[in-house]
């Protein structure tokens, strides 16, 4: 297990607000990590920082074997470098099939002019196919996105995740509108991708956290205030007090 | 590739068709086939409006399709027509010196030629130098060169400073009248060495083709413009099917998502942006020998709010939604200006079209967008009952019933 992000002494801060207050964070790949934490502890912002979308006001960001910064990168080089992100709501592209959502996640050259002369190829095709199965759309390939239900949009973004082929997932609230068995299913499929990448799992749901059986960070105030495994974690006195005692 | 095209998008195979019978008819039936069922100058507006279908189905793709609202491709329309119109000015305007010359007793030197090319050009604007955008006039392989180059180039750098500092939605709108308006000003002037408010004329003719007669010339700038207008729709209809179309049409409904993707989303806006400015370009060289003139306010910022109000009224996001709305408004336009309309006598007020046709044409494209979103494109539908252009269904994100978390804003 090698240390592929740490983050250090990060901090950001909005209007004056310390969303992020001097964050150490580490994960090494593979590994699979929860991130708990009362409302408002910056969960999201968290995420935003190692994707580009939010430029921290100091510290640092530090990804891969040859320790480049992040924070250098535009949001599509980070992606490419390989983060990649699940929105807390469902975000697919609506207006096209599943199968096109998928083959524009899937791992490929990214330049306008491949993309312009990319020519479909059988291994392509196979390989979503694969994921189609594994996020149980197979038969719903050739439909419009924006007809999915609420929960299969949920996994077809999880899908295009898994097609992007990332090192390290960021996955915000991904069992939100599922059902008990769906929620399984994201389980397994979170552990299972955590085999060989790392993943990092922003959840408000205990009983999900507790199935996933992992490391976890709890954030408040935009600072780790506890981590471990979940059991350490919910017997500390600050955690219970700022979290699970309201 | 190619027949992966068609299969995908039958509706090019059908304009093509479409486009095909249409130019067999006009030949037929124009002057230049030898009976005069459509007179020369209806020939040369249909030309023109070819042209400017051409320009619409680039409109389409970079509004339609990549869902940036420039409001300034009609600038470089122009800036195409201002190319050739650079060199069919120079070369007839030398010819007719060269033949009024040939009479002195001592034969002119190029020197000469030249002085007075300047002085019958320029005289106009009280000067008669050359002004150094003019040193390729005389050249009509690199006047064509600038057709394609100067549009592009002037979308590139504008579009690489827009995209970059991620200026979207109605401030990159602005900012495209801004440079229309700035372009056309700038023209205006007669400084700028393109004869100011006068601008290029006598386009109409080519030079070292007086003998042929203009019922001729218009014929084959029909069938260039329908050549072109062919090319430029499979072009198009290549650039939005297959990977490309699916970045693209992802740009439109959700830049950050496809940033996330791994998707440098600037150079694609980009790659859009100065394709179809350079097609618009390439439009705009076969429209203006036609019109047989252009100045300034061909470039100014109304310009190119037609040509998104044609795009509106056929369709967005479709490419024959778009060369058909240009063609209906630009036709229709052309018959209630030209006085083709009769007039409307309501007793106390009397309604002549070529005041009202604006406010017609206006009402129209308030009603196509609040009742009909997918314009005269939409129609196709009802036949084909197939929906190429899926509606979007519902809203993002959970359901009522799903549970919800408050923190985290939506992600933009």
């Amino acid at each position: 297990m090698r240390t592929l992000l740490e983050m250090s002494g990060v901090s950001v801060s909005f209007d004056g607000f310390r969303a992020i207050n001097n964050l150490s964070f580490q994960i090494a790949e593979p590994e699979l990590r929860a991130i708990i934490g009362p409302n408002g502890a910056g969960k999201t912002t968290f995420m935003d920082i190692i994707t580009g979308k939010t430029r921290p006001d100091s510290g640092r960001v530090l990804w891969g074997e040859k320790s480049v910064s992040l924070l250098k990168m535009s949001e599509s080089q980070i992606a490419r470098a390989g983060v990649g992100r699940k929105f807390q709501k469902p975000t697919v592209f609506e207006a096209q099939t599943v199968r096109e959502n998928l083959a524009l996640a899937l791992k490929n050259r990214r330049g306008p002019f491949d993309v312009l002369l990319y020519r479909k190829t059988r291994r392509g095709a196979a390989r979503i196919k694969e994921i189609a199965e594994e996020i149980g759309l197979a038969a719903e390939l050739p439909r419009i996105a924006g007809e999915l239900s609420h929960g299969q949009k949920q996994w077809l973004e999880i899908g295009m995740l898994l097609a992007q082929d990332p090192r390290l997932l960021l996955v915000d609230e991904p069992a939100a509108g599922m059902t008990p068995a769906e929620r399984e299913h994201t389980t397994d499929l979170l552990r299972r991708a955590a085999r060989t990448r790392a993943v990092v799992v922003v959840e408000h749901d205990m009983e999900f956290v507790r199935r996933l059986n992992c490391k976890v960070t709890v954030l408040c105030e935009g600072a780790v205030l506890a981590e471990g495994s979940l059991d350490h974690v919910t017997s500390n006195q600050d955690v219970i007090d700022v979290y699970l005692g309201r | 590739m190619t027949q992966g095209l068609f299969h995908q998008n039958r509706s090019v195979a059908w304009f093509l068709l479409a486009l095909a019978l249409f130019v067999l008819l006009v030949t037929i039936l124009s002057e230049a086939a030898g009976n005069g069922y459509l007179s020369t100058s209806f020939v040369k507006t249909l030309g023109k409006t070819l042209c400017l279908m051409l320009v619409a189905v680039a409109m389409d793709v970079v509004w339609g399709y990549t869902g940036i609202l420039s409001l300034g491709h009609m600038a470089f329309f122009g800036l195409g027509g201002y190319m050739i119109g650079m060199w069919l000015m120079y070369a007839r305007t030398e010819l007719i010196i060269a033949d009024s010359l040939r009479a002195a007793a001592i034969p002119p030197t190029p020197e000469e030629i030249r002085d007075a090319v300047g002085q019958q050009i320029f005289g106009v604007v009280g000067s008669a130098d050359f002004p150094w955008l003019w040193i390729f006039a005389d050249s009509l392989v690199l006047q064509l060169a600038l057709v394609v180059l100067v549009p592009g180039l002037l979308a590139l750098v504008f579009g690489w400073l827009a995209f970059r500092s991620r200026v979207t939605g109605v401030y990159l709108s602005i900012l495209t009248q801004a440079m229309t308006l700035a372009l056309s000003l700038y023209l205006f002037q007669n400084e700028a060495g393109l004869r100011g408010n006068n601008g290029l004329s006598g386009l109409q003719n080519l030079p070292g083709l007086d003998a042929v007669p203009q019922a001729t010339l218009s014929i084959w700038f029909f069938w260039a413009s329908a050549a072109a207008l062919a090319l430029g729709y499979v072009l198009f209809a290549w650039v939005v099917s297959g990977k490309m179309g699916s970045v693209i049409r992802g740009i439109r409904d959700n830049e950050s998502r496809v940033r996330f993707l791994g998707y440098h989303v600037e150079s694609y806006k980009l790659f859009v942006f100065t394709l179809t400015a350079v097609v618009a370009g390439i439009a705009g060289a076969l429209y203006y020998p036609q019109a047989g003139i252009i100045n300034p306010a061909e470039v100014a910022p109304i310009a190119s709010i037609y040509l998104a109000v044609w795009v509106a009224i056929g369709g967005r996001g479709r490419l024959y939604g778009a060369a058909l709305g240009a063609a209906a408004v630009s036709l229709l336009s052309s018959w209630f200006t030209g006085g083709g309309a009769p007039d409307i006598n309501l007793g106390v007020y009397t309604v002549q079209w070529t005041d009202w046709w604006l406010v017609l044409l206006g009402l129209s494209f308030v009603a196509v967008t609040l009742l009909a979103p997918k314009g005269i494109g939409g129609l196709f539908d009802l036949l084909s009952r197939r929906h190429p252009v899926p509606l979007r269904t519902g809203d993002f994100g959970p359901d009522k019933g799903a549970r919800r978390t408050v923190e985290g804003e939506e992600e933009k």
